[in-house]
């Protein structure tokens, strides 16, 4: 991030001359502040600590407890232990996003197409072949929104259909990826089966365009008589 | 490598590819944004914030079963999911929230994440009039808001 960033400004400023405004020269009291420990353990000012490289930097947990303490300990603090708290998580998204794989290729995805298409006329209000542009958003936020477009583009949807699709994507956008690969950080935690919140939110997204579908036909009426 | 793979049928070779989708995801996305999240929860701690924002929303929060720093988790959330489950892992392990407190917040956290990225990437795309957009992102706040009290009756 850094690298491409100095790489990107390098050519910008060598074209014009170098500017150092006010701006600069805080940052760069801020950056030597930050990192020469002026901060680090100031008696009776633990809040200066927010400021200092050492502090942020944070610790690793310990094995209080080694029977039931992971490799990521107990206690730990600020970047460390979020770091290896990361790092606990990742066979966890790896075998989540596996399976989701396989599933997507053994037609997963195609079925739950096909049993909601009957569903959108009555529920929604707009044409049944906006269910794939609608179950794609359930893998994938870009390629649902695109999808849409293209819907609208063709004119094979009006602009009201426009919005309600937009309402059921927006809320829980990506919802299976997200929630597998996210999500699954927080399955471990969970009091209930990882497949509940899941459904909930399906069910939720569905509420929601309902209540866009309500507002459109009462509230923002005038807007589609012409349509 | 991924052509051969598409072209035969092998659930392990499938398997492997979203596995190293999920490596990705990891490194990517998920790791960055909790470190940064717990840094900024550490940062949000040490300045007495947290403790600030515990008081002033644990009415509004204690409707919903939660002590008044899931606010913070929400808020986040609405800049981005994974920033937003980041800071929700973040206040398990310092134990201000506990198990059932998670999985109240789990299903809010996507119902209203990454809405500001997404105006952009489905709004945008998708060219839904901008007349509407705040009415979608009050719908999926409300979304959320349903979530949390569904999940605290059934949790």
């Amino acid at each position: 991030m850094t690298d491409t960033r100095l790489s990107e400004d390098k050519p910008a400023a060598e074209a014009e001359e170098w500017k150092v405004g006010k701006g600069a020269y805080i940052a760069l009291i801020a950056v030597i502040l930050m990192f020469s420990g002026a901060f680090l353990k100031v008696d009776g000012k633990a809040w200066l600590g927010a400021f200092d490289f050492t502090t942020l930097g944070g610790s690793f947990g310990t094995m209080k407890n080694p029977a039931t303490d992971t490799f990521v300990g107990a206690g730990g603090l600020s970047a460390k232990a979020g770091f290896l708290f990361a790092l606990s998580l990742v066979p966890t998204v790896m075998l989540a996003l596996g399976l989701l794989e396989i599933f997507t290729h053994y037609g997963a995805i195609r079925a739950a197409h096909k049993l909601l298409t009957p569903l959108l006329k009555p529920i929604l209000g707009i044409p049944g072949h906006t269910g794939l542009a609608l179950i794609t958003d359930l893998q994938s936020t870009d390629a649902g929104a695109a999808l849409s477009k293209e819907l609208y583009d063709s004119k094979r949807i009006t602009r009201k259909d426009v919005v309600i699709m937009g309402a059921w994507q927006y809320s829980g956008a990506g919802l299976i990826n997200n929630y597998f690969s996210i999500g699954s950080a927080m399955f471990a935690s969970l009091t209930l089966p990882v497949i509940i919140p899941l459904l909930l939110m399906f069910v939720l997204k569905f509420v929601g365009a309902v209540f866009v579908r309500f507002m459109l036909s009462t509230v923002y009426k005038k807007d589609f008589e012409n349509e | 490598m991924s052509n051969v793979a598409k072209v035969n049928n092998n659930p392990f070779d499938i398997f492997v590819i979203g596995a190293r989708k999920g490596f990705n995801i990891a490194i990517n996305n998920l790791m960055p944004n909790v470190v940064m999240a717990y840094v900024i929860s550490e940062i949000l701690n040490l300045l007495g914030v947290m403790n600030l924002i515990g008081h002033v929303f644990a009415p509004l929060m204690g409707l919903l079963g939660l002590p008044g720093e899931a606010v913070t988790v929400l808020l986040t959330a609405w800049l981005s999911s994974s920033a937003g489950t980041g800071v929700a892992i973040s206040l398990l392990t310092k134990g201000t929230l506990d198990p059932a407190q998670i999985t109240i917040l789990a299903p809010a956290i996507f119902l209203m994440g990454s809405q500001l990225q997404y105006m952009g990437r489905l709004l945008g795309v998708a060219d839904v009039p901008k007349k509407y957009w705040p009415l979608l992102m009050l719908t999926s706040i409300f979304n959320s808001i349903i979530a949390m009290i569904v999940m605290r009756i059934i949790s």
